[in-house]
Order: structure tokens, then C-alpha cells, then sequence
């Protein structure tokens, strides 16, 4: 399974390649919004999930997300961020999220999100 | 028979003839007379009458019949027997001629000594016939007339012509009489006259109608120059007294509950009696209905009594008695329906009250009534008048009256005192502006329409500035007062100086403003630390992912040793993330409370700026330039902080930078100051928020920028910083192009001196 780390802090990008491939995922990196619709939408080597910081430079999380769904609406986006007030959670539910992990987060977290969406994919 | 005067007889008849002729030329003389003076009209209208035509000719033709026979008896001693037959007939005829003439008639020697007198002048004079033949003509007349009397016997001798007069004779009862005379000499061709015609009428009733039109006149004149009936009484009161021959006048007015008539102003001769008895009058009430004062009250007619005594007059009849007072006419003063009161005349002797008295006396009391109200009702008036008169004045608000031009008519005496004018100076300088501040706030485009609206009594507060230069706030309320016609004749503009309920009204107003300004600034504080908590808590996190994530990575083991150092390395940096955001808080606070103390020392600016140049530019893809001024002097300030704004500055520069863009730094003295700017070729800042960049957790959010990483609290750290040394910072930018942040400090004090002291190497 292939997914996308989309955030602009080089030590959350790092951390996250070496525990999601740890598990024996692909992993892929994008370090703004536009990046991450431009390799989410790309022709080659599409994510099945993506992994998204919400403030970035340029493009945000939210924005990339609306414009990936609006293309692929089946593509798993798992919003990352520290913005982790109970207010934040709604709003980018709201806004498409397939699930929030609110940063930090234990690592274990961060796995069996992406496990769970993986089987939900396998599954549909 | 016609009565041509050439039938005459002539002046020398036969003896024979005279027996004969004395009657007949009598006829005809009577007849030749009458016509003659009816037609030239030279006698007075009484001698028209045909009865004293008669006996006039008669006595002049017996006259003349004496005269002739005399003379004819002188002339002719022969015929004077018969002549004298003659004579007696024609004297026995003149004689029933005489005594039956109405008027006095007489003869008089031109001593005045009477000769011969009628029954009629014994009657004028009060006397029998025999009485009179023993008196003159000069004994019964009064001595005031004597003077005239004389002067018309003398007029008498020595002229033809008649001689007219009005004299005043005595009676035999003492009392006098008005008469008109009339003499006639009687003479014969040239001679001197031996006797006086003398004819005489009784006028009193002329005197005495004459009297009552005097009187009427009078009371008219006295009325018409008296504005109350207090100043025209006793003018009136005296008019009617003396002119009607009475002794005393009085006027009882009605006293307000119409229960008693009160004597209230009096007239009298200077007869102790009658003052006294006008003391009484005016100790004593009479009943409003009763006795005669009371029924001409009651009729509203006059009312006389000719026998004033005790028992015809119970309230007054005794004092009048005892002053002598006889007789009393009382007549009512009457206004439309209303009796205002009885004026009452008094007399001792009884005087003759005809109609033309009675008539006269209604039309007084008549007049005398309207006058009475008339003047009660101007006087009502000009009490109102003298109220509002007062109002206008003493009023403790200020009004002024303005015509339908706007011009100030008047102003009482608060007006100026409020406007601290005097009347010209406001009429001509303050009163103009003053009205278009009143149109203004009125929302009036001039005074017509103000004028033709005003009488909704609708105020407006007006700020105006008086003589003395103070500025009041005015509320003016204006009444329009129309003329008879309703249109508004004149404005009456009422002023108050409501300077202290305003100025009480705005200071509340201010407060209130404040309050609110307080609340929003609260409310924004409130904000702000909301936003504060969240970019902390965010900025927080974010190093807390790495620091966390990594420590359990190296916790749960298995890690080769390449691995674990890197991971160290990310934990430590995070760490010191976290570290320096707390310190640029703790910082920020201090700061702002101004519990941060500055180590103050000499500072190489330069140095400051190539060692941060130095720091900086090992780990960045932008390049890096310095221009910097050798000669610039050295400042003071606290070294650490000057690096910190600087570092700053420049870290802020590189973060909003693209990749190979430019960082120039530079210096050079500006006066007293240094001056260092950093500038940049970054993304610039958008004009919006270039005043809003010192300010804490504001970044600047829009477009390419909005994403950038930082604590948020870096350039408000740096602007306090530069103001603690006195120094000032400030931006220029262009969007696109980048900005440039320039900062001043102050040159250390003994560099500034024009020979400033150059730094080594």
C-alpha cells in the first residue's frame, strides 16, 4: 500500500517514512498542498491514502484535500495536525477527512489508522 | 290801507286837524314801523314778536304825541286846553298799551328814575308797580352790572341808535335776576332826550339752559382728558355743581357686593357746613334701593326731592339739614346694564330741575358710566400689559421678540446678560449669526419658512458664542404671534443656556463611548489570547511530534546506531524550538510590563551585523550582502538584544525569501542615530497588513505567506526591543519585491559631536 506524507516539517516527514515503512507501506512525501494534488492526481505511482498536514506554505491541507476528493472522492485522506482542539476535529471531518490524527500522536496511532483504512480499501 | 310811508302825516298839521289825527297816525305809525323793522330784520328775535311790536310802536308814537303836544302847548296858548284833552285821551290809551304788554316795558328820566313801569317789569323784578315808581333803574340793579348799565344810559343820550345789554337785577326778595335790556332814547328832533324807553325780559331760563349745555360741556371736556374717573371726578363733579348752581356734588359708588353706595368723591363750596357734611356723607353707607339716592340707583332715572328733611331722607336728611342742603337731584352713573354708582347734587335754595335738566343729567350719568368702564377696561389692560411687561423683563430665561424679518425687535435683560451683549452690539453683530445657526439646526434655508412654521412652539440647540467669547449651547423655542389676521406678526424666541445639561449630556456620552471602546478592546484582548493560545499550542505540538515520535522510536529499541544519533538530533532541536518560543514569551511579557532591564554598553553596530551575516548565511540558499558605513559610530545599548533584533530581522528576511533571493544588510549614521535596514527580495507585504506586522501573532496570512512557520511574536519582540533604546523601526514594501525593515538606535552621546569618533579598523 502506498501512502503520501504531505507536511512541510522535515521531522514529521522523516518520522512517518520510518514507521509507515516500518510496516511495510510505500511511502511518498510532498512538502506543500500543491504538491501533494499534483502527485495525489499524477499520472504514475497514485497513493492509496494520504497523510495530510493542514498548515503548509502555500497551498494548505484543506485546500489540497478538497481538490483531491473532488477528483478521486474515494481516496483516504487522514488529516494530521496540530491543530487539536475538539473544534479542529469537527471542522476537518466536516470539511472531507476520512479520519483526524490530532499531532503528537503515539506511533501506534499512526499505524492502525492507516491499517484500518487499508482493509476498509481492501474491503470496498 | 297801505302802509306807505308818504301817508305819514305831515310834521305841521293844522290845530284843527290834531283833535282827529292822534289815534289814526298812532294806527298808522304801529303798522309803518313794524313792517319797516320786520323788513330790514334789525331787531332781536323776541322784539319780533307782534304783542311787544305793538307796545314799542305804541310808546314811540306816545312819545312823540307828548313831545308835540308840549310843544304845541308852548306854541299855542290858545289850543292848549284842547290839546290837553287830547293828550289825556292818547295817555290813557298808552297806559292800557302798556300795562298790557308781556314784557317789561318803562319809562326812565335820564337819571334812571322811572317814570313810568309796566306789570310785567313788576313782575321781573318782584315788585308792585307802586314799589318800583319809588326805585331807579340803577337801585335794582345788581352793583356788578352797574358799570354796563351806565354805560348804556350814556349810550342812550348820546346816540339815536338802541342800545342792548344783559344785566343782572335784584329783586325785591333780594334774589337776582338775569335780564336783557334794551334802552331807547326818546328825543325830539335835536334836543337833548328827556326820557329813556327802557324794555327789559327775564332770562333766566335762557341763563339756565345756557348753564345746563355748560355744564354738559364740561363734564364732556373733563372726561375727555382724564384717563380714570379718579382725575375726572372732581372736575366732573364740580362742572355740574357750580354751573347748575348747586352747592354740592357727589359721587356714590356701588361697592362690590352692590350692598351700600359709599360716598367716594366729593365736591363743595368752602363752607364749613358743607364740609362737615361731607364728613358725615363719608362716614355712612346708603341703602342701594332706598331713599333717593337708592331709587335713581334702582330706576336708573333721576330722582329729585325739593324738601330734604330727617323724614324724607332717613339716612342723610339730617346732615343735609343741618348744612342747609334743601333740595337734591340724584341722577344714575349707567353703563349698558350696569349701575356703577349715583352722583348726587345738593342745593339751599331750590332750583328749577326742567327737562332739559333732566335730560341732561341722564346723558351725564350715561357718559359718565361708559368713561367709567372704559377706563377700568384700559386700566385691565394695561395692568395685563404691565404683567407681561414684568414676565418679559425679570423672565430668568432669555427672550427676545423678533420681527417677520428676522430683526431683532428686543431683549430682556437675561438675554444679554447670557449673551454678555448689550442690545446694540447683539442686534447688529451676534444676533445675525446667531439666527443661521438657528436655521441650520433647524434644517432651515431662511427665516421665511421659519417664520411661517413656527407655531409648533418646536426648540432647537444651537452652539453660540457670547460677547465674551465663551460658547454656550443654546435651546431656542420659538412662538410665532400672529397680527388680526393670523399672520405671523412677530416671533418671540425663548433662549436657554443649556452649556452645563449638554455638556453634562456629552461627557456621559464620552464615558459611554469609552466604556464601549474598553469593552471592544477586551473583547479583542480576549481574542488575541485565544489565537494566542492556539498558534502556542500549535507551535507546541508541532515540535512535540518530532521530540515525541523519535524518543519512542529509540524507547522501543532495534535502532542501528546511525539511526539513533539522527533521531537525538531531531529530539534536541525540537526541543530547543520549544525552549526558544517560552523564552520569546517570557521575553515578550517582561517587556511589555517593563520588568526587562537592559545591560547597557558601547555596541559596534557593524559588528553586530557581519557576525550575524556570518551565523546566518552557512545554512541558507539566499545570498547574502553587506553595506556597511566604516565611519559609523559606536552606539549604546544592550549588545544581546541588538543581535536578537537583528538575527530577527534577518531570519525573517531569509523564511519570506525565495531560493537565491537577496539579503542586504547595511548601516550609516542618520544625525544622531544609526540607521540599519534589512532588506530583502522576498514576497513583500501587502499594504493592508504592513501596519498590523509588530503586532503580536500577526503574520502575514494571505497568499504565499500564509503557511510560514514562527512564533509570532519575533517583530513585536523586535519593535520593543528598538524602543527601549529610543530608537524607532519601520517597513517599506513592495509586493513581489520585498521589504526592507528599517531601525534606528541612538549614537552613543560622546560620538555624536561633529568630530564623531571614528571606530578602529
Amino acid at each position: 500500500m502506498t501512502v503520501l506524507v504531505a507536511d512541510d516539517n522535515e521531522v514529521a516527514q522523516r518520522l512517518c517514512r520510518r514507521v509507515l515503512e516500518k510496516a511495510g507501506h510505500k511511502v511518498l512525501t510532498a512538502s506543500d498542498g500543491q504538491e501533494a494534488v499534483n502527485i495525489a492526481l499524477g499520472p504514475a505511482g497514485a497513493p492509496d491514502m494520504i497523510l495530510m498536514d493542514v498548515a503548509m506554505p502555500g497551498m494548505d491541507g484543506l485546500e489540497a484535500m478538497r481538490q483531491i476528493k473532488a477528483q478521486k472522492p474515494g481516496l483516504a485522506i487522514v488529516i494530521a495536525s496540530a491543530h487539536s482542539m475538539a473544534s479542529d476535529r469537527e471542522r476537518f471531518l466536516a470539511a472531507g477527512a476520512d479520519e483526524v490524527l490530532s499531532k503528537p500522536f503515539k506511533l501506534t496511532d499512526l499505524t492502525s489508522v492507516v491499517d484500518r483504512l487499508a482493509v476498509h480499501k481492501a474491503e470496498a | 290801507m297801505s302802509p306807505d310811508p308818504s301817508q305819514r302825516p305831515s310834521p305841521e298839521p293844522s290845530p284843527g286837524l290834531v283833535r282827529g289825527f292822534a289815534p289814526f297816525a298812532a294806527t298808522l305809525l304801529v303798522l309803518a314801523f313794524g313792517v319797516t323793522a320786520l323788513g330790514a330784520g334789525l331787531l332781536p328775535t323776541e322784539w319780533k314778536q307782534p304783542a311787544f311790536l305793538v307796545a314799542l310802536a305804541v310808546l314811540v308814537v306816545v312819545a312823540g304825541v307828548v313831545f308835540e303836544s308840549l310843544r304845541r302847548t308852548t306854541a299855542s296858548a290858545v289850543s292848549a286846553r284842547r290839546e290837553a284833552d287830547d293828550l289825556h285821551q292818547s295817555e290813557e290809551m298808552l297806559k292800557v298799551a302798556v300795562e298790557s304788554a308781556p314784557v317789561g316795558l318803562g319809562l326812565a328820566d335820564s337819571t334812571g328814575r322811572w317814570v313810568l313801569v309796566n306789570d310785567g317789569l313788576g313782575t321781573i323784578l318782584g315788585r308792585s308797580k307802586l314799589d318800583l315808581a319809588q326805585t331807579s333803574l340803577l337801585s335794582v340793579t345788581a352793583p356788578e352790572s352797574a358799570p354796563i348799565l351806565q354805560e348804556g344810559l350814556d349810550h342812550a343820550r348820546s346816540s339815536s341808535a338802541r342800545w342792548e345789554g344783559e344785566i343782572v337785577q335784584i329783586r325785591a326778595d333780594g334774589t337776582h335776576v338775569p335780564v336783557s335790556l334794551a334802552l331807547l332814547a326818546v328825543r325830539h328832533d335835536h334836543e337833548e332826550p328827556q326820557l329813556v324807553l327802557v324794555q327789559e325780559s327775564d332770562i333766566s331760563e335762557t341763563r339756565r339752559s345756557e348753564a345746563v349745555n355748560d355744564a354738559l360741556v364740561a363734564v364732556r371736556h373733563a372726561v375727555a382728558t382724564s384717563a380714570t374717573w379718579d382725575q375726572a371726578a372732581p372736575s366732573v363733579l364740580s362742572a355740574l355743581g357750580a354751573r347748575l348752581g348747586r352747592d354740592v356734588a357727589q359721587f356714590w359708588s356701588l361697592d362690590a357686593d352692590r350692598q351700600e353706595l359709599k360716598l367716594a368723591q366729593s365736591w363743595q363750596g368752602d363752607d364749613p357746613e358743607l364740609a362737615d357734611f361731607e364728613r358725615t356723607c363719608r362716614a355712612i353707607g346708603l341703602p342701594p334701593n332706598d331713599g333717593l339716592l337708592g331709587r335713581a340707583r334702582l330706576a336708573g332715572v333721576p330722582a329729585v326731592n325739593t324738601a330734604v328733611s330727617p323724614q324724607s331722607e332717613p339716612a342723610l336728611g339730617s346732615a343735609a339739614w343741618h348744612a342747609g342742603l334743601t333740595e337734591a337731584v340724584a341722577f344714575p352713573v349707567v353703563a349698558g346694564r350696569d349701575v356703577n354708582g349715583v352722583i348726587a347734587l345738593f342745593a339751599r335754595h331750590p332750583q328749577a330741575v326742567d327737562d332739559a335738566v333732566m335730560t341732561m343729567l341722564t346723558t351725564v350719568g350715561a357718559e359718565v358710566g361708559q368713561f367709567i368702564r372704559r377706563a377700568q377696561t384700559a386700566q385691565t389692560l394695561q395692568r395685563s400689559e404691565a404683567d407681561h411687561r414684568a414676565i418679559f423683563e425679570h423672565a430668568p430665561i432669555g427672550i427676545a421678540r423678533v420681527s417677520a424679518e428676522g430683526d431683532l425687535l428686543e431683549a430682556n435683560a437675561a438675554l444679554l446678560e447670557m449673551l454678555e451683549h448689550d442690545l446694540e452690539t447683539l442686534r447688529t453683530q451676534a444676533w445675525p449669526e446667531l439666527l443661521r445657526a438657528y436655521d441650520l439646526a433647524a434644517g432651515r434655508a431662511s427665516l421665511a419658512p421659519l417664520l411661517a412654521g413656527l407655531s409648533d412652539g418646536g426648540s432647537v440647540q444651537v452652539r453660540a458664542a457670547t460677547g465674551g467669547g465663551r460658547w454656550l449651547w443654546l435651546q431656542m423655542t420659538a412662538t410665532s404671534i400672529p397680527d388680526e389676521r393670523g399672520k405671523p406678526e412677530h416671533v418671540l424666541l425663548m433662549v436657554e443656556d443649556v452649556t452645563r445639561v449638554r455638556e453634562t449630556q456629552d461627557k456621559l456620552a464620552e464615558a459611554l463611548e469609552a466604556q464601549r471602546s474598553a469593552n471592544t478592546d477586551l473583547e479583542k484582548l480576549d481574542r488575541a489570547k485565544t489565537e494566542f493560545l492556539s498558534i502556542v499550542s500549535h507551535e507546541f505540538r508541532t515540535a512535540l511530534t518530532g521530540i515525541q515520535g523519535f524518543s519512542e522510536l529509540i524507547r522501543d529499541g532495534g535502532l542501528e546506531p546511525d539511526e539513533l544519533r539522527a533521531y537525538g538530533g531531531y529530539i534536541f532541536n525540537d526541543a530547543e524550538r520549544v525552549n526558544r518560543l517560552i523564552g520569546d514569551m517570557l521575553d515578550l511579557d517582561r517587556m511589555e510590563s517593563g520588568r526587562m532591564t537592559m545591560r547597557s554598553a558601547d555596541v559596534d553596530v557593524n559588528e553586530v551585523l557581519s557576525d550575524t551575516i556570518a551565523r546566518a548565511s552557512s545554512s541558507n540558499l539566499v545570498e547574502f550582502k553587506s553595506d556597511l558605513d566604516p565611519r559609523l559610530p559606536i552606539v549604546t545599548g544592550d549588545r544581546d538584544r541588538l543581535v536578537q533584533v537583528v538575527s530577527n530581522l534577518v531570519n525573517n528576511a531569509v523564511k519570506y525569501s525565495p531560493e537565491g533571493g537577496t539579503v542586504t544588510l547595511s548601516s550609516r549614521a542618520e544625525g544622531a542615530y544609526a540607521l540599519i535596514t534589512v532588506a530583502d527580495t522576498g514576497l513583500g507585504i501587502p499594504p493592508d497588513e504592513i501596519g498590523h506586522v509588530f503586532e503580536r501573532f500577526r503574520r502575514v496570512r494571505s497568499g504565499a505567506a500564509q503557511s510560514i512557520a514562527g512564533t509570532g511574536l519575533g517583530l513585536t519582540i523586535v519593535k520593543q526591543i528598538v524602543e527601549m533604546h529610543g530608537g524607532k523601526i519601520w517597513i517599506e514594501s513592495a509586493l513581489g519585491h520585498g521589504s526592507a525593515f528599517h531601525f534606528t538606535i541612538p549614537l552613543a552621546p560622546e560620538t555624536v559631536a561633529p568630530a564623531a569618533q571614528l571606530r578602529h579598523a
